[in-house]
């Protein structure tokens, strides 16, 4: 015999887990306090900040805090490790990057951002679907948060009650 | 289906081939021409249209990833202003050079003038061990060659587009017709520049939300497409409106994560480029290469003297000393990926003949094994000289 109630109540909560997910908006979760690099940071302030903290991704600001680029582990790693980086990665672009020291001549700078107002699907589907694990949320060109696959996960996992 | 063969024969020997000379020490271009070469004497011996096609795909994709990943725009004008002096300076002395070559031999003013072309580029990429070994990355030298790099590629792009047009005129065109040539030039370049402040950071910002499968890579791909299509609209080349779709996208951020750009790079080091170099390799005319006569010589020794005393002359312009410009000529002295593009380009339009075509692909294998060494002398000539000083 097929247990039809059973499945309704899991259409309904289906149904209202994505209405739910939908109605909840990124900048109600966001990381607000944020540590950001200023883009005059020289490469040993840098360095200073990836020791004091351990984050794995760090926003750099302009003096009046326009997001204008990210510096994450893995460009610390190449400047690091620069006397072993293979040939392949002796492109213009990576000496550039080596010979840099400043923030704006290292970081990358076109950060993928989302606006604060951005549904917690939405970005859920981004994150799967361009395999992202952060976000920067800007607002009129300002950075105002930054959100990352853990506080997505965390906040799925709140919705379907498993939290 | 004997191309299927092919194909797999090519990137199979170009990626070997490759990793035996990155492994000595040398990029990996020099293995893949070889693989075409070997190819080209042992089984390859009629170039198939498919395989013509794809080398083309690859010049194609080789300068789009160039301009995509490779060029910012906000560096560019940060630097134009410190770099141009010594760019155009050594520019002007090799591509004088190439052009010299060819009026000495009797060639036509095209060939001589495209000579003069193949001779303007500089692969940076292939000294930047040399200055990450030596501690030179970040001197003054070592940072003027990266800007000037990117700088004199960009020129000898548009001296392409040119003498492209020129052929395509098939004589010395009037100075209407270069007129002409330039208008197209700057209204394409004026096209893909609007495109790339109304549209595509809009249309990217759509594409991301698309629900198909690998939307954004096939929009990078489209425009990729679209440019080169657009150039040849315009009379320019393919390659051309490439790379300039290429640096379009370069600040667009929905097109450059990092998981769409190693989409981007698979496909065009993955099979296009190791196809276009290896097919440089089996068109290379091996009768005329054990021929090598005087005319290869030069086109070899002047290629390097071209940038060395160029680059020399215009950094002593702008202030460096003698030993800092030594270094910065000797520094700019590699060729590779754009200088095979041009003569492929020339090769294909009947603008050079065989025995140019094979001397610059010896003139690029030979700078990519020379220059590294020079440049380690003369960084070491210049330590030398300081240590006695004091």
């Amino acid at each position: 015999m097929v247990d039809h109630d059973g499945d309704e109540d899991r259409i309904r909560s289906v149904r209202s887990f994505a209405e739910m997910c939908s109605e909840m908006f990124i900048k109600d979760f966001m990381t607000k306090d944020l540590v950001t690099i200023s883009e005059n940071d020289s490469i040993d302030q840098i360095l200073e900040t990836f020791d004091k903290y351990h984050f794995h991704t760090y926003p750099v600001v302009s003096e009046d805090n326009v997001l204008v680029g990210t510096i994450d582990q893995n460009i610390i790693l190449k400047i690091l490790l620069v006397h072993r980086a293979p040939r392949i990665e002796h492109t213009h672009l990576n000496a550039v990057v080596f010979q840099g020291d400043t923030a704006k001549t290292i970081m990358i700078p076109h950060p993928i951002s989302i606006s604060p107002n951005e549904t917690l699907c939405d970005t859920a589907d981004m994150i799967l679907k361009h395999k992202i694990d952060r976000f920067c949320i800007v607002e009129d060109g300002k950075l105002v948060g930054m959100i990352c696959k853990p506080d997505i996960i965390k906040e799925v996992y709140k919705l379907r009650g498993l939290y | 289906m004997e191309i299927l063969l092919h194909i797999l024969l090519i990137l199979l020997l170009a990626k070997l081939f490759g990793e035996v000379l990155e492994r000595a020490g040398f990029p990996s271009i020099l293995g893949e021409l070889l693989s075409g070469m070997v190819l080209g004497i042992l089984l390859i011996h009629q170039e198939s249209d498919i395989l013509k096609f794809l080398a083309e795909m690859g010049a194609i994709f080789l300068l789009f990833t160039a301009g995509y990943k490779e060029v910012h725009l906000r560096d560019l004008k940060e630097s134009s202003a410190k770099a141009s002096v010594v760019t155009v300076v050594q520019v002007i002395v090799a591509f004088s050079f190439g052009a010299a070559i060819g009026v000495y031999f009797h060639l036509s003013v095209l060939e001589s003038i495209f000579i003069g072309v193949a001779f303007s580029p500089t692969s940076i990429g292939v000294v930047v061990r040399t200055l990450i070994d030596m501690d030179y990355l970040s001197s003054k030298p070592g940072s003027m060659m990266l800007t000037s790099a990117i700088f004199d590629d960009i020129i000898g792009i548009f001296l392409l587009s040119i003498v492209v047009t020129m052929a395509t005129y098939e004589q010395f065109p009037s100075g209407v017709q270069v007129l002409i040539i330039l208008l197209k030039m700057v209204a394409f370049v004026a096209i893909m520049f609007s495109l790339r402040k109304w549209v595509f950071s809009k249309l990217f910002d759509q594409i991301h939300r698309m629900h198909v499968k690998e939307s954004i890579f096939a929009f990078v791909i489209v425009i990729a497409l679209f440019s080169a299509y657009l150039a040849e609209v315009f009379g320019l080349h393919a390659v051309i409106g490439a790379f300039i779709g290429g640096v379009m996208l370069s600040d667009v951020p929905h097109a450059k994560i990092e998981h769409v750009q190693s989409k981007v790079t698979g496909l065009a080091y993955g099979i296009f480029v190791p196809i276009f170099f290896a097919f440089i390799g089996i068109s290379l005319n091996i009768a005329t290469l054990q021929t090598i006569g005087l005319f290869s010589v030069l086109v070899v020794v002047l290629a390097l003297l071209g940038k060395l005393i160029g680059g020399f002359l215009g950094s002593r312009l702008i202030g460096f000393d003698n030993y800092d410009s030594l270094i910065f000529g000797v520094g700019v002295m590699p060729r590779a990926g754009v200088e095979l593009v041009l003569i492929s380009i020339g090769k294909e339009m009947g603008i050079i003949g065989d025995e140019v075509f094979s001397a610059i692909v010896l003139m690029v294998a030979v700078s990519i094994f020379v220059s590294p060494v020079l440049l380690k002398k003369a960084i070491q000539f210049k330590n030398r000289a300081n240590s006695n000083n004091t």
